[in-house]
């Protein structure tokens, strides 16, 4: 066979595309990532609402059984089960947007996109809040007397848990990235 | 450029070079899994590439361009992190079109597989109509550098296809 043969071959593709968009799949697909997406927010906010409302009892109690505990301490208590009472009701406003999505593959797209949305927004509003958590922590142990060496390895350690949600953050962003790719695919088919 | 210009060319580029999409999907990634994977990373990397165009170029050649770059990369991650297909992915989104099926078209993607990734993506590009210097500027390699490879590729494909025909396809 000649070049100019397989040319001709090759260019017969250029009008008929090798590939078709399997409709069905795409759908199982989107369904997939929807239940995956739902799952990791859930769990995420659980852990938020857990983690937040145990540490701040914790130190609300600690910080009225001392009596004489700083009032950053107070601050940081409030702060923290505030923390816990705002992703309550964000995940409360969330479950009650599900309705509002049909249970065609457009539909079921559009939920993927609004929860991996949200879990974006919870991933970020998480770690700006590392910041004031760090700062009334820092100021509440300098207060109780402790060391400068505690609260430097108290920032460290709030350093790296905020380096370790950015990563986290990016990971959620790409998911939404995909997903909107998913759509923007979709309104080509 | 708002996000609906860009939706507007991204839907208008990809209608009408999906083809050309597919034919380095099939160059590059050889299991159903990977071609879905593939399809989705070349799909965000146009998507992210359209406010840089500047028409300096033409959309064929800008998109083989991302197109290229992105499998050449794409495989270069899918040596390192090589997984078996699992079993939710057995239905995939990119389906063989059956009125495509040639048996000459397969023997030479088969042909294309066989080679190193420059000399696949200059394969494409020759097949494609593309002249030296636009391979050249794709690729970032020299046009003599083109020249020599397809020199060498046209042979070898000649001379595999001669093989073939011996064999009665």
């Amino acid at each position: 066979m000649e070049f100019e043969d397989m040319k001709k071959i090759w260019d017969a593709q250029t009008s008929q595309p090798l590939y078709v968009i399997d409709e069905q799949a795409l759908h199982n697909r989107i369904l997939s990532k929807k239940r995956k997406g739902a799952h990791i927010t859930n769990i995420s906010e659980l852990l938020g609402i857990i983690a937040y409302g145990v540490m701040g009892c914790f130190l609300l109690g600690v910080t009225l059984y001392k009596q004489n505990g700083s009032p950053f301490m107070y601050v940081l208590a409030v702060w923290v089960l505030t923390s816990a009472l705002y992703i309550l009701k964000i995940r409360i406003l969330r479950i009650r947007g599900n309705d509002h999505f049909d249970r065609s593959m457009q539909g079921d797209l559009d939920h993927a996109i609004s929860v991996a949305k949200y879990q974006v927004h919870l991933s970020l509003v998480m770690r700006w809040n590392m910041l004031p958590i760090a700062l009334l922590t820092v100021l509440g142990v300098s207060g109780a007397g402790k060391s400068v060496w505690f609260s430097i390895a108290i920032l460290i350690f709030f350093a790296l848990a905020a380096y370790a949600s950015g990563w986290e953050h990016g990971i959620y962003k790409k998911r939404r990235m995909e997903l909107e790719m998913l759509q923007k695919n979709l309104a080509n088919g | 450029m708002t996000e609906h210009q860009q939706q507007h060319i991204f839907e208008s580029w990809l209608h009408q070079h999906q083809a050309l999409l597919f034919k380095v999907i099939r160059a590059y990634a050889f299991t159903d899994m990977d071609r879905d994977d593939l399809f989705q990373e070349i799909t965000v990397q146009v998507w992210n590439s359209i406010p840089a165009f500047r028409q300096e170029a033409a959309v064929t050649t800008w998109m083989y361009r991302i197109a290229l770059n992105t499998a050449i990369k794409w495989v270069k991650k899918e040596q390192k992190h090589s997984q078996a297909e699992t079993l939710d992915a057995v239905h995939h989104v990119l389906k063989e079109n059956a009125a495509v099926v040639d048996e000459r078209l397969a023997w030479l993607y088969e042909e294309i597989h066989k080679m190193d990734k420059i000399d696949r993506s200059i394969t494409l590009l020759l097949l494609d109509d593309f002249s030296y210097k636009e391979m050249a500027g794709i690729l970032g390699i020299s046009e003599s550098n083109v020249g020599v490879k397809i020199n060498r590729i046209k042979k070898q494909l000649i001379s595999k296809s001669t093989k073939l025909n011996h064999h009665g396809i």
